[in-house]
């Protein structure tokens, strides 16, 4: 791999970066003065954001420019806009934001407030999952602090720029890291998805022009502001500017959290940075992008980590979580653990998904323990395809049939073969321990 | 109003409304089990799915009930894509469902049942154990919840928070293992809850006193009016072989009751199935009540009408309009006096639809000139008058079957009644149709007619009202009385 | 009975942050939970509905929603083992095992001395540091069964 540039985890990984000293000696809220103290129009803001490239770094990598120029003119819609930061980070394999609202909660809080000046928002709810108590706590703390130095609050550095930033706390529920579900939640409710149009920048939270960003995302705002966004655009690969944060968990042996510029090959981040398959075995398949997306088979680590080169074997960015299965792995396993968590996560508004999920679920955990029956791949293909594409209201019954799909192509003959000895070859002991209710 | 094409159609459709709802108002079909026109649409069963095309763009199957109409969309509710979609989603719904159509109440009425048939979809491939529920769980003296049926549409949540607004029910939990509840299995309160029984697309939820009563195909319904109180919503009145009124439902009406009714008017059968009926006429006789046939009632009230002028005659509010305007005119040809029972207001009025006026036709008999009295008033004129028709359905109850029974025997008391009539005043009863065994017209509280139906044959020996008034004019001609 | 102060008081804060009062109830059912025995009651919920002006069976609709939300009691401790896949790649099995093992809880319950409930949980963003535990709140990770038993065996 070649030498890159590295920003984002570099304060990260400085003692003490998570209160407001350390921070700002280490150049934070730097951006913030440029935007506020130099002059910068929101408008300016958002064409910076375009020109810069990036893109977001929730799962849909969607142009963040694009994205925030998509509220309302303020000129003619007057109503209070409100910008929500989505920290339900859930997705199985995925586990980046976790550690920049730990170890760089001011980075968050600038590039909220960066993000909120370019959408002319007045308040910005930071939803964190509930479980995250280090980070959310870490990141109220630096609000806290920010506020205390002008930083958040009324007439923000002396500008006219008024914000207030606001933490709320999910509470163990997947969907809630869906856009909609999350103003759902965060209005009080049950987490369930709303039909899109209306899109958050029209109707979002209190029926307000809402923009929703990942954590990830706006942290890249006050790079992008303060080294320009030509700085960041000549980063990466043609549709995929910028360094990413990447996660790599499961069977390798060093995982973790690594920043890279777009471009590097799976297989350079699985070797270089994760120290390669543990136990020296080989590389058997991969979720490269967490959960929700197409499984890929070992071969496929050549592939580049961009959007376009993801697209083209099948697959998406996503969160750019890279699950890594060794040549022990069962695949029934695998998928009767994604099957099981789709199915406990479903919202069960929509029948597809409600019913879908808990279907995919019982059968994949059948073929695991050997009850699987002759008509199951069958029948799975076809339960996926009736769950997907765009079929419901959100998107999770598309990604409960995504990696099916890809598991009964890709691994068509270890499914079946598991169904015909009736047992799974590749089971692990299971360890025993007593169980009440459902499993 | 937009311009779209349904079906190759061109029809007017309003862009405030979702797709589904231009649709249904053209007559075209499309599934439904969480969109209800009362509520508001949430578009989580996906059953509605159509093909909609706009502009260059290729065909999109998206769901009816949240898609707005826009100028120029091109909509096929009947595409292979659209069925296909639906298909998909039948499969799904069915994944769960008991299948238990033999012993359900709500087969031959049930949208799932009805869609899947259409449909054809007569296999499942689940090979997989259905969820066990609770088959019977209490929700109060209305409704009774199979879970194992439910669907998961949450109409019946939405009613509760979006009608009577007072939320009272709940989709609890999540995913899979969501199912509809009560804050800690508490029952059910207000006068709405049966409601929820008939916006239930499936057998989920079920009225109590439903319960194993009929086969819904065995039911004649008609469309009519509930005369519990005078909002009058329209209703249907559905009737097991020609015998017991079995339900009356809420028939949509956008100017009175929206797709609701509330339960006292619901269940209340009481009157409509009430046994011990007056059939035929009675005269008295010395001192007894004697059985006679009609003819000889009729002559007897026409009799003492000649006799004696200035009779008063004392209306039931439950009388038509047409019935109303026949004892109006009766009176007039006998110089008599008319007014109609009006009991003050009870305790049942809301601000959803009960008015508290148990007059279900004050508005009509009101218009038509005949004015309305307190039951106690009303009484003294009785007493004092020489002679007093009074008629009705539930005639001498509203006037309090006490009191009339102790009127005093100088006035002579001639009544048309469904029951017969206890009173020492009385000279002659004649039996007459209730509400679901007559037709005729009411006028509810804001002045909107609604039409009552005979939906099943009044007893042998029972007629309507308007019939007895006819056939007395015709035994007793205008120049007879004018001649006077 | 109704809320106490303390609470009430912090809420009276907490909506003011909303421009809707409702808004705080999911934040306010996690410090019900914590400061009133560590699961959700129904007289909690009747008591936030009161507090929220919403019904009592709307505060249940929400909170049974939300996996973090107990409807029943726990343990004096909870110990929530992931089992999603990069902790099950892991061997989060073997955790689960262990954890029931040293606390005498079956899994998805409590122990019969009611001090400990083990239950297992989705992704809890810890992947990198599979497997991993969540003990009353906080994170245990990069965990092997001798390291469970040690750190709940230091429990007191």
């Amino acid at each position: 791999m070649k030498a890159y540039e590295t920003y984002l985890l570099d304060r990260a990984k400085v003692e003490g970066n998570h209160q407001l000293a350390t921070y700002r000696k280490l150049g934070g809220y730097k951006g913030l003065e440029k935007v506020l103290k130099g002059g910068l129009t929101p408008a300016q803001v958002v064409d910076e954001m375009k020109k810069s490239g990036l893109r977001g770094r929730g799962g849909a990598g969607f142009s963040t420019g694009m994205k925030w120029s998509f509220m309302p003119d303020i000129a003619k819609d007057p109503r209070t806009r409100y910008l929500a930061i989505n920290a339900d980070e859930s997705e199985p394999g995925t586990c980046k934001d976790r550690v920049l609202m730990e170890k760089d909660p001011h980075g968050l809080v600038e590039g909220s407030l960066i993000a909120a000046y370019a959408i002319r928002a007045s308040a910005v709810y930071i939803y964190v999952r509930g479980e995250y108590r280090l980070p959310h706590d870490r990141v109220l703390a630096a609000v806290q602090e920010a506020r205390a130095a002008n930083l958040v609050g009324k007439n923000i550095l002396g500008s006219d720029f008024s914000c207030e930033v606001y933490l709320h706390k999910g509470a163990g529920a997947y969907i809630c890291g869906e856009e909609t579900g999350l103003m759902e939640s965060l209005e009080g409710k049950r987490g369930h998805p709303r039909q899109k149009p209306p899109f958050p920048a029209q109707s979002g939270l209190w029926n307000s022009p809402t923009t929703v960003n990942n954590v990830e995302t706006v942290f890249n705002a006050p790079f992008i502001i303060e080294r320009g966004s030509a700085w960041h655009a000549a980063i990466g690969t043609q549709n995929s500017k910028g360094n990413f944060l990447v996660g790599i968990s499961g069977h390798v042996n060093r995982p973790g959290v690594y920043e890279l510029p777009f471009g590097v090959t799976a297989q350079e981040i699985l070797e270089e940075k994760a120290g390669g398959v543990w136990k020296g075995r080989k590389l058997k398949a991969w979720f490269p992008v967490g959960s929700s997306c197409s499984l890929l088979k070992g071969s496929d680590i050549d592939v580049v980590l961009d959007h376009d080169s993801l697209r083209a074997r099948g697959s998406s960015l996503g969160t750019a979580a890279m699950v890594m299965m060794d040549d022990h792995t069962s695949m029934a396993r695998v998928m009767e653990v994604i099957a099981r968590f789709y199915e406990h996560e479903s919202c069960g508004q929509c029948s597809q998904c409600r019913e879908g999920t808990q279907w995919l679920s019982q059968i994949f955990h059948r073929i695991a323990h050997g009850h699987g029956q002759e008509d199951d791949v069958a029948t799975l293909e076809a339960l996926a395809k009736g769950m997907a594409p765009g079929k419901t209201i959100c998107a999770l019954s598309d990604a409960a049939a995504i990696p099916t799909l890809s598991a009964v192509k890709l691994f068509k003959d270890e499914l079946i073969e598991c169904i015909r000895q009736k047992r799974d070859p590749l089971a692990q002991p299971a360890p025993k321990y007593a169980t009440v209710g459902a499993h | 109003m937009v311009k779209i094409t349904v079906n190759g159609r061109v029809v007017d459709a309003d862009p405030t409304k979702p797709l589904i709802r231009a649709c249904h108002d053209n007559d075209v079909d499309v599934p439904m089990y969480c969109y209800h026109p009362g509520l508001s649409p949430v578009g989580s069963c996906r059953i509605c799915q159509v093909e909609v095309k706009q502009g260059d763009t290729p065909g999109r199957v998206m769901v009816a009930c949240r898609t707005q109409p826009v100028e120029g969309m091109i909509v096929d509710t009947e595409s292979p894509k659209a069925h296909a979609t639906r298909r998909e989603c039948l499969e799904f719904l069915l994944k769960n469902h008991p299948l238990d159509c033999p012993i359900c109440d709500k087969a031959g009425e049930c949208d799932l049942q009805d869609y899947t048939y259409d449909e054809g979809q007569a296999e499942g491939r689940s090979n997989e154990p259905r969820r066990p529920m609770e088959k019977r769980k209490s929700l109060g003296e209305v409704i009774v919840l199979d879970e194992e049926r439910c669907i998961l549409c949450s109409r019946c949540v939405r009613f509760f928070e979006e009608v009577p607004k007072k939320a009272q029910l709940t989709v609890s939990d999540l995913g899979s293992r969501s199912t509809i509840s009560t804050f800690m299995d508490r029952p059910l309160s207000g006068n709405y809850q049966g409601n929820i029984a008939d916006l239930c697309p499936v057998g989920a939820l079920t009225l109590k006193k439903f319960r194993f009563q009929a086969r819904v195909w065995n039911l004649v319904k008609m469309a009519s009016t509930c005369v519990e109180c005078s909002r009058g919503c329209s209703i249907q009145v559905e009737v097991l072989r020609g015998s017991d009124v079995k339900r009356f439902r809420p028939r949509a009406n956008e100017k009175v009751n929206g797709h609701w009714m509330c339960d006292v008017g619901r269940f209340a059968f009481g009157h409509a199935n009430a046994e011990g009926r007056l059939e035929g006429a009675r005269i008295l006789e010395g001192v007894t009540m004697l059985q006679f046939p009609i003819e000889d009632g009729l002559c007897a009230v026409r009799d003492a009408l000649m006799a004696t002028k200035g009779a008063l005659f004392v209306l039931s509010p439950f009388c038509t309009n047409e019935e109303g305007q026949a004892l109006l005119d009766l009176a007039k040809r006998h110089q008599g006096e008319i007014a109609f029972v009006a009991p003050g207001p009870n305790a049942l009025k809301d601000d959803l639809l009960h008015t508290g006026d148990p007059c279900p036709n004050r508005r009509g008999l009101t218009e038509l000139g005949i004015a309305g009295q307190a039951p106690g008033d009303l009484l003294k004129r009785i007493a004092s008058a020489k002679i007093a028709i009074v008629a009705g359905e539930r005639v001498v109850e509203l006037l309090g079957t006490a009191a009339v029974k102790g009127l005093p025997g100088t006035v002579a008391l001639y009544a048309f009644e469904c029951h017969p009539v206890e009173s020492r005043a009385l000279r002659c009863e004649i039996g007459i149709a209730n509400h679901v065994e007559r037709a005729g017209t009411v006028v509810n509280v804001d002045g909107i007619r609604g039409p009552l139906a005979a939906v099943k044959p009044a007893p042998r020996g029972v007629r309507a009202l308007g019939r007895h008034l006819e056939d007395l004019a015709r035994l007793s001609p205008r120049k007879e009385t004018a001649s006077r | 009975m109704a809320l106490p102060k303390k609470l009430t008081d912090e809420f009276d804060e907490l909506v003011k942050n909303y421009p809707e009062r409702r808004a705080a109830l999911i934040v306010a059912l996690h410090r019900c939970q914590e400061e009133l025995g560590g699961w959700i009651s129904p007289q909690t919920m009747e008591d936030l509905g009161a507090y929220f002006g919403l019904e009592p069976v709307e505060i249940f609709g929400v909170a049974s929603f939300y996996p973090m939300f107990n409807l029943r009691p726990v343990g004096k401790h909870v110990v929530s083992v992931c089992h999603n896949i990069s902790c099950d790649l892991r061997g989060a099995q073997d955790i689960i095992a262990k954890a029931c093992e040293v606390t005498g809880a079956p899994l998805g319950g409590t122990s019969k001395d009611g001090r400990w409930t083990v239950r297992h949980v989705e992704c809890q963003g810890a992947c990198a540091n599979a497997p991993m535990i969540d003990l009353d709140g906080v994170y245990h990770e990069d965990l092997t069964p001798e390291k469970v038993a040690k750190i709940l065996g230091a429990v007191r």
